[in-house]
């Protein structure tokens, strides 16, 4: 089974203790909901399961990935892709950021071809792929970073509050990839400090709370805010509207 | 001074658009050093001033003062020490390299690589770390996401090689040390002008001193429509 493992997990800045964890599984088809308030450490315990950031203490180890060449075969690099909170974007139209982490040779494949204009499709940047990346409004660029990661085909996959100052119709799109890439068994780790639809994907929850990681199976399916059961009907009967008007 | 000035002009474009075998050797041994010292030295400079911007580790801070300050040591400096290097009795004095184009493109690369460093080292650090940990994170390889950076940063990078190009092309302390100024071999446009500045010869040396001018004017015009293009960015 594809997974990251984590043990005796400890971060700290200048003595200041953000968080602990005694075991962290992240495993392909997880989805997990991570939340804590503001400052918590979400980002940053992403990116050292990402492998950006090291940790102060612990170790983490990938588990069933295809080996890589020997000079980075212990690196957690390129295993769990991780989405920034505010994506970079390359100086460069759009189409080369979407295209830009795949080696020239595959980029003529079919499938991966094909899986381009999917994520073209999907996250409806066909009108902008010639413009330059860096002139993008926030929620295209959201958009454009998962899209980019959605060509990659990651086996892991964390995005750091992926819909945070989206619109209604661009958090739809966002929600549709996610779920895209959920049925395909990419394993996601979502980072929202509050629930909303897209948290309802998950089928686990991490919390950062007291400078703990603590872990819990389903949890926000069952504490549903009214609100978003109504947003979420909403959502329907306009998808509904989508495909009458599509046919 | 004899003759006019007028007359010395005329004389210099003479020599130029002539095609005058000396001036043009000269011209073309300038080149050929200094874009050799160049080359050699950017591939190596660039990688030390990314390490430095990127990574904390012991000794960083003394490494970029070291190179900070070999910026500042006059060229005549560099040459010395390059001619102790050189010299029959010197560590490297079986090389038989002192008064060559190689010792003086040795010479050289000591002016240039510290230029290179700083410069690329000051645009390194000026980047978003994200640039760096996005590459990385989707599963681009080590030289990719270097390239990927030097992409970003095109405009100081350049700024930086045609600053550490102008500087070594025209320095005369080092170049006329070590190479000696033998014409044909290592006599170069800033050597030839002190020399026949010295012999009373000004026609050449004012022609040499035009291309040096053209050059300067080019490089500049240059630095200065890519500095006009950067903007910064609001993301
Ligand atoms: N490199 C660093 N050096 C020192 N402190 C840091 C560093 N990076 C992050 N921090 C601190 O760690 C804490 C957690 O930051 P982090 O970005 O992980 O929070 P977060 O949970 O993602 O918050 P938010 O919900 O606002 O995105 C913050 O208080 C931040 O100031
Ligand atoms: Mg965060």
């Amino acid at each position: 089974m594809i997974k990251l493992v984590a043990t005796d997990l400890k971060m700290q800045f200048e003595h200041r203790t953000l968080f602990e964890a005694k075991h962290l599984h992240f495993c392909q088809g997880d989805v997990v909901h991570l939340r804590g308030d503001n400052g918590s450490g979400k980002s940053t315990l992403m990116k050292i399961l990402a492998g950006i950031q090291t940790p102060t203490q612990g170790k983490i180890e990938a588990q069933g990935f295809q080996p890589g060449p020997w000079w980075r075969s212990d690196s957690l690099l390129g295993k769990a892709l991780y989405l920034h909170q505010h994506p970079y974007l390359y100086d460069g139209s759009v189409e080369y950021n979407m295209t830009y982490a795949l080696p020239a040779p595959l980029r003529e494949q079919p499938d991966i071809k094909q899986r381009i204009s999917e994520s073209i499709l999907h996250a409806e940047l066909g009108h902008l792929l010639q413009q330059n990346a860096t002139l993008l409004s926030g929620g295209e660029r959201q958009r454009l970073a998962i899209a980019r990661a959605y060509i990659m085909q990651p086996k892991l996959l964390m995005l750091d509050e992926p819909t945070s100052n989206m619109d209604k119709d661009s958090q739809q799109l966002v929600l549709n990839m996610i779920a895209k890439l959920k049925h395909q068994g990419t394993g996601l780790l979502i980072s929202s400090h509050q629930s909303c639809e897209l948290t309802q994907l998950c089928h686990q929850e991490w919390k950062i709370a007291q400078q703990q990681i603590t872990t819990s199976a389903n949890v926000t399916s069952s504490y549903q805010p009214l609100s978003t059961i109504a947003s979420s009907q909403s959502e329907q009967t306009k998808q509904e509207q989508q495909y009458v008007s599509a046919n | 001074m004899d003759g006019s000035w007028s007359a010395l002009i005329q004389q210099a474009f003479g020599l130029l658009f002539s095609f005058d075998p000396e001036v043009w050797s000269i011209i073309s041994v300038s080149f050929s050093v200094s874009l050799a010292a160049l080359l050699i030295t950017l591939l190596p400079s660039m990688l030390l001033g990314f390490t430095l911007a990127f990574n904390q580790f012991k000794g960083r801070w003394i490494i970029t003062n070291i190179i900070q300050t070999m910026q500042s040591i006059p060229t005549v400096v560099i040459g010395l020490f390059a001619y102790l290097l050189l010299t029959r009795n010197g560590p490297f004095g079986d090389l038989r390299w002192l008064f060559t184009q190689q010792g003086m493109i040795i010479g050289q690369m000591m002016i240039c690589a510290p230029v290179l460093v700083a410069l690329s080292q000051a645009a390194f650090t000026s980047i978003d770390r994200r640039a760096w940990e996005t590459a990385r994170t989707l599963g681009v390889s080590w030289p990719r996401a270097v390239w990927a950076l030097c992409r970003e940063l095109r405009v100081p990078l350049l700024l930086a090689v045609i600053a550490a190009f102008s500087r070594i092309l025209t320095e005369v302390g080092c170049s006329m040390m070590v190479g000696g100024n033998i014409m044909g071999v290592t006599r170069n446009m800033p050597t030839a002008i002190a020399l026949e500045t010295s012999k009373g010869d000004f026609a050449q040396a004012i022609a040499l001193g035009l291309v040096l001018l053209i050059l300067a004017l080019i490089l500049n015009f240059t630095l200065g429509m890519l500095r006009g293009k950067a903007q910064p960015r609001s993301h």
